[in-house]
C-alpha cells in the first residue's frame, strides 16, 4: 500500500460525486469513473425534492428524521443549488382526514416544523391551488438542482486531488487473488468525451484518448453505480440485488406554484409539484422494471401525472408541458425480503461489504437511499472506506460550503450585474452563486445571451465548456441552456457555435446532432399544443432555414455544385461559349 | 388561429392575484403560448431605433417566465417601451404581451421607482393630462398663450422633462361638451335621430339605435370638431346619441406604469356605461386608442364590475358603421370637395383590426383621393414622445412615416388618433384630419 | 348590413396572399382576413420548390421532374405541374426584380446560417451573389454578438460540404455599438440612416472594419441586416467601398428577408384590389347545408359576420395554428375539417430528430379541388377550399417544399373560387 490510498469510485451521481468530494477531502487519491456525463443516471431523472421529511412522517420516521437533518446541512453547504421553496401537504375533501392528522403528528414528532393552514390560507400562498381543498400542512420542503450539487461536488473533488474521467464506461472490475485491484474502462469516442484542451494544457487532468481502454488500480473501489449496482456486481463476480423502480416526470412550461405541493394521502402516483428553476416538475409513478436502460417509456404515464394533479392545481390541466423523462430508483431489499409492491421497498439505503458478504476484499456497494440524504450516505461509506484503509481524517462535508455556496450572501448582491439586464443577472447569479464575479465579470468581450428561455450569456457557456469540454450536455446541465420551452430551437447551434474555434468543425457539428437528439428524447413526451407547435417551428427552423437534416457535408454522396442555379449571368454566359465568365467559371469548377 | 382567443373556463389563465398585499398579477402561465418566434420583436418600433430596449419578447413572455415568488427586479428598461401594441398585433401565438408590459411597468413604477424623482413627477402629470386639461380649458385663450411661451417650455424641459422641441396642442374656445350641452344634449339628439329616421323609412321609435359616446380627453378639449361630427354622422343614421360624464381612458396612465391612476378612471367609466349597455346602448369611440383601452386593457388589467360589460360593448365609431349600416352604399352616392389624403393608421387601431378601415371605405368616394402611407409607427405613442429624453428616439422612430407622407400624393393627412395627429403634424407641417370629419362632409 | 365579397380568403401567409391575388385574377372581389403576422417573418426568404425526394434523397436539381415521383397524395400530385409552374409565376410577377430564381428549371444552392447550402427555387436578390455554384472565392462576416451565425465556422462547414471555392470566415464587431441584445432589427436601421459610427456613416465604417479580411475573396457575405427601408443603398455603398460583391445570408428569427417578401406580398394585394382585414381571429362559421355562407370575426368579444360565396382556408399548419392538437387529438379549429392521426400521440413522431414524423404532414384532405374532404371521401363544403400549410400530405421541411406548395395551392384554390363565385 502507499502512502496515499487509492480509490475508484464507479458513478457520477449524487452519491458517487458525494463519495468522491468526502474521501478527497480525508487526503484519499480519488479516481471517479463515470460511464455518460455527470447526473447521467437517477440523479439526473428526478424531481429534484429536497425533502423535509414530511413525506416519510407517517411511513418511517428513521429516514424522516435524517432528511430533516440533511435538508439543513444542505441549505448551508449548497445554497446555490437550493431554493427554499416550503411545501404543501394539501388535503382534498376526498382524502382521509385520519392520514392528515396522522401527518402533522409525524412530522412533529421527527422534529420537522409542521404549521396547519386552512383552505385560506392555503391558497394564499399558492393562488392556482383548487378553490375545493380542505387545509394543508406546511412543511420546510425546497428545491434542490441536481445538476449543479453533483458538479459542484465533483469540483471540490478535484480541488482535492480527484480525477473525475466521465465517459469511462467499467467494463470489468479487475481481480487479483481473490482481492478486488480496480477497475477496467472504455472512454468513450465522440464529442461526448471531455477533451478540453484547456484542461490538457494547465496538466491539471489527464484524459484518456476516446475510444480506448484504460485500467486504473485502487486499493479500494466503491460501487456507487446505483440502479446499475447489479451489473458492476456481476463484474465481480458477487450478485447485488437492486430491484430497479421507474417513475415518470413532467416538466411544465413555467411554475404554477412556488411551493412545492404533495397531495396528503396515503401513498400513491401523481402526488407532488415541485417548483424547479423555471418550471414546475410533476411526478410521478412507481413500477419495477427488469433492466434500467430498457423500459417503456408511456402515454399513460404523462397522462395520468396531469390529470390526477390538476384536481390539486386546475390550471395544470390546460397548461403546456414542454418534456418529460423517467428515472430509476436503486431500490434495495436484502435477500428474501420479497415485497412485491415497489413502493413498499425501504428508501433506506444499504453499504454492502463484499468481503464480509461475498468474502470478496477490496470493494463495497451502495445501494438503495434517497438523493436528500446522499452526503449522510457518503459520509457512512467514506467511514467506512477510512477504517479499511486505515484513513483517519474525520468528516468535513457537513460543514464546507462547495464552491459556488461559499458566500452565501453573494446571491443578494446580483445587483452587480455586470451589464446584463436585471432578470438576466438574477438567474446567472442564481445558477452561479458565489462563482458569479468570477465568471460574469471576468468576461471580456461582448456577452450576449445564448439561451433566451434559461437567459444564459456567453459567458457562463464558456465557464461550463472549460469545465466539461464539448459534451454540449454536460454543459446544459450545469447552465441549464436549451432546457427551456423551445428545447433548443433557437439556441443548440448557438451553444455549438462557442465550441469553434478551440475545436474543429466537425466535432462542433457533432457535438450540436448529440445535443439535439437529447433535447427531442425528451421533448417527444409532451408533443400536443403549443408544445408540437414549438417541435415543428424547431424542425422547420433546423431543417427547413439550415438545413441540417440534408447537409452534404454529413452526406458521403458528394454535391455536383455545377448541375444547380449559377445564376442568370453564368446561364447566358454558358449557353455562349465564348462568355468570358462562364469560360472563367467552367475551369474554376473542373478543380 | 389560436385558442387563446377563445373565452376562457374559469380554470384556465385569468390574472390572479398572487400577492395581495403588493397587487401583482401573476402572469406567468401567460408565457405559455410563446413559442419564441420573435416575430413581436420584428415589429417593435422602439426596439428598432433604441438598443437599450431589449425588445417585446425579453420584456414580456421571458421576463415574466424567469421570474419567482418575491423577485422584485423588472428591468428599468420596460419603461422605454412606448405601449404601442404592434407586438400584440403581431403575435401569431397569442401572447398578452402588452399585458405583460403594463403590469411589468406598474410593478416597476410601484416597487422600484422613486415616488420623489423628475421622471415619475413627469409621468404622472402626463399620464393625467386631463387634469391639466380640464384646467387648462377653463381660460382657453390664456392657457395657449402661456403654453406657447418660450419661459414655459424652457420650464417645461428643464424642471420637468418635458421636451420644448413640441408645440403644445391648443385647447378649443369651446369644449365638446360645452356644444353638446349647449346644443340640447340627449333630447335634442334623440329628436335629431327620429328626424332623420323618418327621412330613412325606418321606425321612428324604436329603441334599437342608440349609441353611447365616448369621446376621451382630446376630441373634448382640443378638437371637439370630431366629436360634432361623430355626433352628426350617428344622428344621420337615426342613431340617439347620449354623453355621459367620464374619466380619461387611461391608456397614457398605462403607459407610465400608472395603474392605480388608470384602475380609479376605468372604475368611474365602467359604472356611467355600463348602466347605458344594460339598457341596450353600445359604445363609440372617436379615438382609437380610448377603444382600444376600454376592449382590451380593462378586462385584461382590472376585474371591477362592468368592465367585462364595456368591453364587449365597445366599438370604434366608424367600424360600428361599417357593421351595422350600409356605410358603402351611403358613400357610393356621397360626394366630397377634391382632397387627397396622406392616411396613417395608428398602432391601436391596427391592433383592433381597423387599420384598413378608412382607406377602403374612402377609396371609391367621390372627391378623395386617399394612400395608405404604410405599416410604420407615428413614433409618439401618446405621452411617450413628449418626454425629453424619448423625444429623439420618438422622431427616429417617426421618420419612416414622414418620409412615406411626403412621398405620397396628399397635402392632407388623416388618422384617427390624437397624438398621432400631433406627430404628423410636428413632422411634415400637414393639416390632419380624422376620417370622421370626412364622413361628415359627406353623408351630412 | 353584412361585410360581403365574392371570395374570402381566411389566412394572410403565402398561400393566402397568393389565393387572394389569382382569386382577385379571375375579376372577383376578394377580401383577405388575417390574424396575426404571418409564419414568413420567421422564414429564411427563400421561396422552396423541392430540394429532396420523401425518400431524403437529395439535393434536387431539377424539381420538376421530381414532382412526378411524388405519392398520391401529395400537394403537388393533387394539382399538378402545370399548377406549380404557375404558382412560381405568379409568385414571380409579385415580386418582381426582388427576387431570383425564375430563369431556370433548376434548384439553386444558397448558404444557410447554419453553415451548409440548400436547394431552393427562388431567393432575393441580395441572397443571389452567394450562390454556392457560382466559384468565386467568398468572405463571411459574422458580428460578436449576433449568436445566430459564426462565420468563420460557417466557412469550415462550407468547405466541408464541398462547395466549389474557398472560403473564409471572421467575426468583428459591429462599428455602432449596440447593447449585447439589441436585434438585427437595430443594426438594419443603423444601416439604413447610416447612423455615426467610429467617426463616419455606418456603411462607410462597416466597409473598414471588413476591408483588412477580404483577401482574395470577390464576394463577401452578411447575416441578412442589410437595411431595410434602403436595403439597396447599403449594399451598394458597401459594395463599393469593399470593390466586392455583397450578398446576404437568412438567420433564424427574425427575418427581416421574410419581412420583405411579406410587404411585397400585401404591395401587390393592394394592388390588386383585396381588401384586407387583419388583427382579429376568425372563430367560426355559418353554412347552409353544404355551402359555408359567411365566418365569423372575433374583434375583441364582438363577432362579426363576413360573407362570401366562395371561401379559402389558408391558415397555415402547426405553426401558423391552422392546425390545433390537444392531447386527445388533432383538429382543424374553424371548420372542424378532418385531420387523419393516429389515436395514440406516441405513432406523431420519430425517436429520431430528423425523422419521418408524422406531424410533419398533418392537415386536412384535399380532393382534386382542394376542397377539404370528410370521412367518406366528399368535400366538407362545396365552396370551401385550402391551401397552404394547413393541406396535409407534404413535408415541407425535410422536401424544402413550403413555398412551392403554397403557391401552387393557392394558386388554384384562388382562381377555382374565383371562377365559380363569378
Amino acid at each position: 500500500m502507499t502512502d496515499t490510498p487509492t480509490v475508484v469510485v464507479i458513478g457520477g451521481g449524487s452519491t458517487g460525486t458525494g463519495i468522491a468530494r468526502d474521501l478527497a477531502m480525508r487526503g484519499a487519491d480519488v479516481t471517479l469513473v463515470e460511464r455518460g456525463n455527470l447526473t447521467h443516471g437517477t440523479t439526473g431523472r428526478m424531481h429534484g425534492l429536497l425533502h423535509s421529511g414530511g413525506r416519510y412522517a407517517v411511513s418511517d420516521q428513521a429516514s424522516a428524521k435524517e432528511c430533516i437533518e440533511e435538508n439543513r446541512v444542505l441549505r448551508d453547504i449548497a445554497s446555490h443549488c437550493v431554493e427554499m421553496t416550503g411545501g404543501l401537504f394539501v388535503q382534498r375533501p376526498e382524502d382521509p382526514d385520519d392520514y392528515f392528522e396522522e401527518k402533522l403528528r409525524g412530522c412533529r414528532e421527527c422534529g420537522i416544523p409542521a404549521e396547519e393552514l386552512t383552505a385560506e390560507e392555503a391558497r394564499a400562498v399558492e393562488p392556482f391551488l383548487a378553490k375545493d381543498v380542505k387545509r394543508a400542512i406546511r412543511v420546510p420542503d425546497g428545491a434542490i438542482d441536481p445538476f449543479r450539487l453533483c458538479v459542484a461536488n465533483a469540483a471540490s473533488a478535484e480541488r482535492h486531488g480527484a480525477r473525475i474521467e466521465t465517459h469511462a464506461e467499467v467494463v470489468d472490475v479487475l481481480r487479483d487473488g481473490g482481492e478486488v485491484v480496480g477497475v477496467e474502462v472504455e472512454h468513450a469516442s465522440g464529442p461526448g468525451k471531455r477533451t478540453s484542451p484547456a484542461n490538457a494544457a494547465s496538466g491539471q487532468r489527464t484524459h484518456q484518448a476516446s475510444g480506448t481502454t484504460e485500467e486504473i488500480r485502487a486499493d479500494y473501489v466503491v460501487n456507487a453505480s446505483g440502479a446499475w449496482a447489479g451489473q458492476i456486481g456481476d463484474m465481480a463476480g458477487v450478485s447485488v440485488e437492486v430491484r430497479p423502480s421507474k417513475g415518470v416526470m413532467v416538466i411544465m412550461n413555467t411554475r404554477q406554484v412556488d411551493t412545492v405541493i404533495n397531495r396528503c394521502r396515503p401513498k400513491g402516483d401523481a402526488d407532488i409539484i415541485v417548483p424547479h428553476e423555471t418550471t414546475a416538475i410533476l411526478g410521478t409513478t412507481d413500477e419495477e422494471v427488469e433492466d434500467p436502460d430498457d423500459y417503456p417509456e408511456e402515454q399513460w404515464e404523462v397522462d395520468l401525472m396531469i390529470d390526477t394533479l390538476s384536481e390539486l392545481v386546475p390550471i395544470l390541466k390546460g397548461a403546456r408541458t414542454i418534456r418529460s423523462f423517467w428515472g430509476v430508483r436503486p431500490l434495495y431489499e436484502p435477500p428474501g425480503t420479497g415485497t412485491t409492491d415497489p413502493t413498499d421497498i425501504t428508501r433506506d439505503f444499504f453499504l454492502l461489504d463484499h468481503e464480509e458478504r461475498d468474502d470478496l476484499p477490496g470493494m463495497t456497494s451502495i445501494v438503495g437511499g434517497k438523493f436528500t440524504t446522499y452526503r449522510m450516505m457518503a459520509e457512512k461509506i467514506s467511514d467506512h472506506v477510512c477504517e479499511k484503509l486505515g484513513v483517519e481524517a474525520a468528516c468535513r462535508t457537513a460543514e464546507v460550503p462547495l464552491p459556488g455556496s461559499e458566500d452565501a450572501g453573494v446571491l443578494d448582491d446580483y445587483m452587480e450585474s455586470f451589464g446584463l439586464r436585471s432578470p438576466v443577472a438574477r438567474r446567472s447569479a442564481q445558477r452561479l452563486g458565489s462563482r458569479s464575479r468570477e465568471v460574469l465579470g471576468g468576461w471580456s468581450g461582448a456577452n450576449p445571451v445564448v439561451c433566451d428561455c434559461e437567459a444564459v450569456t456567453r459567458a457562463e457557456i464558456h465557464d461550463a465548456i472549460e469545465g466539461s469540454g464539448t459534451d454540449l450536455n454536460a454543459v446544459r446541465i450545469r447552465t441549464r441552456a436549451s432546457m427551456g420551452n423551445c428545447q433548443g430551437a433557437f439556441c443548440c447551434h448557438r451553444m455549438a457555435q462557442e465550441l469553434h474555434p478551440d475545436h474543429d468543425e466537425r466535432t462542433v457539428r457533432s457535438a450540436l446532432d448529440e445535443l439535439y437528439q437529447e433535447r427531442w428524447k425528451g421533448e417527444r413526451h409532451a408533443l400536443w399544443g403549443e408544445q408540437l407547435s414549438q417541435a415543428m417551428l424547431k424542425y422547420a427552423l433546423h431543417a427547413t432555414t439550415m438545413n441540417r437534416d440534408g447537409d452534404p457535408a454529413a452526406r458521403d454522396e458528394a454535391v455536383d455544385f455545377g448541375a444547380f442555379d449559377a445564376g442568370p449571368a453564368a446561364e447566358a454566359g454558358s449557353a455562349d461559349a465564348s462568355g468570358d465568365r462562364a469560360a472563367t467559371d467552367g475551369g474554376d469548377r473542373a478543380d | 388561429m389560436s385558442d387563446a382567443e377563445q373565452p376562457r373556463s374559469e380554470d384556465d389563465f385569468e390574472p390572479v392575484q398572487v400577492f395581495p398585499e403588493a397587487e401583482e398579477m401573476d402572469l406567468r402561465p401567460g408565457a405559455d403560448n410563446c413559442y419564441k418566434c420573435t416575430t413581436c420583436d420584428s415589429v417593435c418600433p422602439v426596439a428598432e431605433v433604441d438598443d437599450e430596449f431589449p425588445g417585446p419578447k425579453f420584456q414580456g413572455p421571458e421576463q415574466w417566465r424567469l421570474k419567482r415568488k418575491g423577485d422584485e427586479d423588472i428591468d428599468p428598461s420596460v419603461m422605454s417601451c412606448s405601449n404601442c401594441m404592434r407586438c400584440d398585433n403581431a403575435c401569431p401565438s397569442s401572447v398578452p404581451l402588452s399585458q405583460m408590459h403594463n403590469a411589468a411597468r406598474g410593478e416597476y413604477v410601484e416597487a422600484q421607482m422613486d415616488t420623489l424623482s423628475r421622471e415619475y413627477v413627469r409621468n404622472r402629470v402626463l399620464a393625467n393630462y386631463r387634469t391639466m386639461a380640464e384646467l387648462g380649458s377653463k381660460v382657453p385663450r390664456l392657457t395657449n398663450f402661456v403654453m406657447g411661451l418660450g419661459v414655459t417650455k424652457l420650464f417645461n424641459e428643464k424642471v420637468l422633462g418635458i421636451t420644448s422641441k413640441r408645440d403644445f396642442p391648443e385647447f378649443a374656445e369651446q369644449t365638446f361638451r360645452e356644444w353638446w350641452e349647449e346644443r340640447g344634449g340627449a333630447a335634442a339628439s334623440k329628436k335629431r335621430a327620429r328626424e332623420a329616421r323618418a327621412e330613412r323609412g325606418d321606425d321612428t321609435t324604436s329603441d334599437e339605435k342608440r349609441v353611447a359616446y365616448f369621446h376621451g380627453c382630446y376630441s373634448n378639449y382640443n378638437t371637439p370638431e370630431v366629436g360634432k361630427a361623430l355626433v352628426r354622422v350617428f344622428e344621420s343614421f337615426g342613431y340617439e346619441v347620449v354623453v355621459p360624464r367620464q374619466r380619461c381612458s387611461g391608456t397614457p396612465m398605462f403607459a407610465n406604469g400608472m395603474l392605480k391612476d388608470a384602475e380609479r378612471a376605468a372604475g368611474v367609466n365602467a359604472e356611467r356605461f355600463s348602466g347605458l349597455i344594460e339598457e341596450g346602448y353600445d359604445v363609440v369611440a372617436s379615438c382609437t386608442s380610448c377603444s382600444m383601452s376600454l376592449r382590451q386593457e380593462y378586462p385584461e388589467l382590472f376585474s371591477m364590475d362592468g368592465v367585462e360589460d364595456l368591453s364587449n360593448h365597445t366599438y370604434e365609431a366608424m367600424e360600428y358603421l361599417r357593421i351595422h349600416e350600409d356605410l358603402e352604399g351611403a358613400l357610393e352616392e356621397a360626394s366630397v370637395s377634391d382632397r387627397s389624403y396622406a392616411y396613417h393608421a395608428p398602432c391601436h387601431a391596427r391592433n383592433q383590426g381597423l387599420d384598413r378601415q378608412a382607406v377602403e371605405l374612402f377609396r371609391d368616394l367621390d372627391g378623395v383621393t386617399i394612400e395608405d402611407v404604410g405599416p410604420s409607427c407615428s413614433g409618439i405613442s401618446g405621452t411617450y414622445g413628449w418626454k425629453a429624453e424619448k423625444y429623439d428616439t420618438s422622431m427616429a422612430i417617426g421618420e419612416e412615416m414622414f418620409e412615406h407622407m411626403e412621398h405620397a400624393a396628399g397635402e392632407v393627412g388623416m388618422t384617427e388618433c390624437p397624438t398621432c395627429s400631433m406627430q404628423m403634424e410636428h413632422g411634415t407641417g400637414y393639416e390632419i384630419r380624422h376620417p370622421l370629419q370626412v364622413l361628415e362632409e359627406a353623408l351630412t | 348590413m353584412p361585410i360581403r365579397e365574392d371570395v374570402l380568403v381566411v389566412g394572410g401567409g403565402l398561400a393566402g396572399a397568393t389565393a387572394a391575388l389569382s382569386a382577385a385574377e379571375t375579376g372577383a372581389s376578394v377580401r383577405l382576413v388575417s390574424y396575426k403576422k404571418s409564419t414568413l417573418r420567421f422564414a429564411s426568404g427563400f421561396v422552396d420548390a423541392l430540394g429532396y425526394a420523401p425518400d431524403g434523397e437529395g439535393p434536387i436539381a431539377d424539381p420538376f421532374e421530381a414532382i412526378a415521383e411524388l405519392p398520391a397524395d401529395h400537394p403537388y400530385s393533387v394539382v399538378g405541374e402545370d399548377a406549380v409552374r404557375e404558382g412560381f409565376e405568379l409568385f414571380d410577377g409579385v415580386v418582381g426584380d426582388a427576387y431570383r430564381g425564375g430563369h431556370t428549371d433548376a434548384n439553386a444552392l444558397l448558404l444557410t446560417h447554419g453553415g451548409t447550402v440548400k436547394p431552393t427555387a427562388r431567393y432575393p436578390e441580395s441572397a443571389a451573389p452567394g450562390l454556392a455554384s457560382d466559384p468565386r472565392d467568398a468572405l463571411l462576416v459574422g458580428f460578436e454578438s449576433l449568436t445566430d451565425f459564426d462565420a468563420p465556422l460557417a466557412a469550415r462547414h462550407l468547405s466541408a460540404a464541398g462547395v466549389p471555392f474557398s472560403v473564409e470566415g471572421v467575426t468583428v464587431s459591429f462599428p455602432r455599438r449596440f447593447r449585447a441584445d439589441a436585434k438585427v432589427t437595430r443594426f438594419a436601421k443603423a444601416l439604413d440612416r447610416d447612423e455615426r459610427a467610429d467617426g463616419a456613416g455606418t456603411r462607410r465604417a462597416l466597409a473598414e472594419t471588413v476591408a483588412p479580411h477580404l483577401g482574395a475573396a470577390e464576394r463577401v457575405g452578411f447575416p441578412a441586416l442589410l437595411g431595410d427601408e434602403r436595403a439597396d443603398e447599403v449594399r451598394a455603398d458597401l459594395e463599393a467601398a469593399l470593390g466586392a460583391e455583397v450578398f446576404e445570408i437568412p438567420t433564424g428569427p427574425p427575418s427581416l428577408l421574410g419581412l420583405k417578401l411579406e410587404d411585397a406580398l400585401y404591395s401587390a394585394l393592394d394592388e390588386a384590389g383585396v381588401r384586407i382585414s387583419t388583427g382579429n381571429p376568425v372563430v367560426d362559421y355559418e353554412a347552409d347545408g353544404e355551402r359555408v355562407r359567411a365566418v365569423y370575426v372575433d374583434r375583441k368579444g364582438q363577432r362579426v359576420p363576413y360573407h362570401a360565396e366562395q371561401f379559402v382556408l389558408a391558415t397555415g399548419g402547426l405553426v401558423g395554428k391552422g392546425i390545433d392538437s390537444g392531447r386527445g387529438g388533432v383538429e382543424e379549429p374553424i371548420f372542424g375539417c378532418r385531420v387523419p392521426h393516429s389515436e395514440d400521440r406516441y405513432d406523431w413522431f420519430e425517436d429520431d430528430a430528423f425523422g419521418d414524423h408524422a406531424f410533419a404532414r398533418f392537415g386536412v384532405v384535399p380532393d382534386a379541388e382542394l376542397r377539404p374532404t370528410d370521412e367518406g371521401g366528399g368535400p366538407h363544403f362545396s365552396n370551401l377550399r385550402a391551401a397552404g400549410g394547413v393541406v396535409g400530405g407534404a413535408d415541407f421541411a425535410a422536401e424544402k417544399s413550403g413555398g412551392g406548395v403554397s403557391l401552387a395551392t393557392g394558386l388554384v384554390a384562388g382562381r377555382n373560387a374565383g371562377e365559380e363565385a363569378t
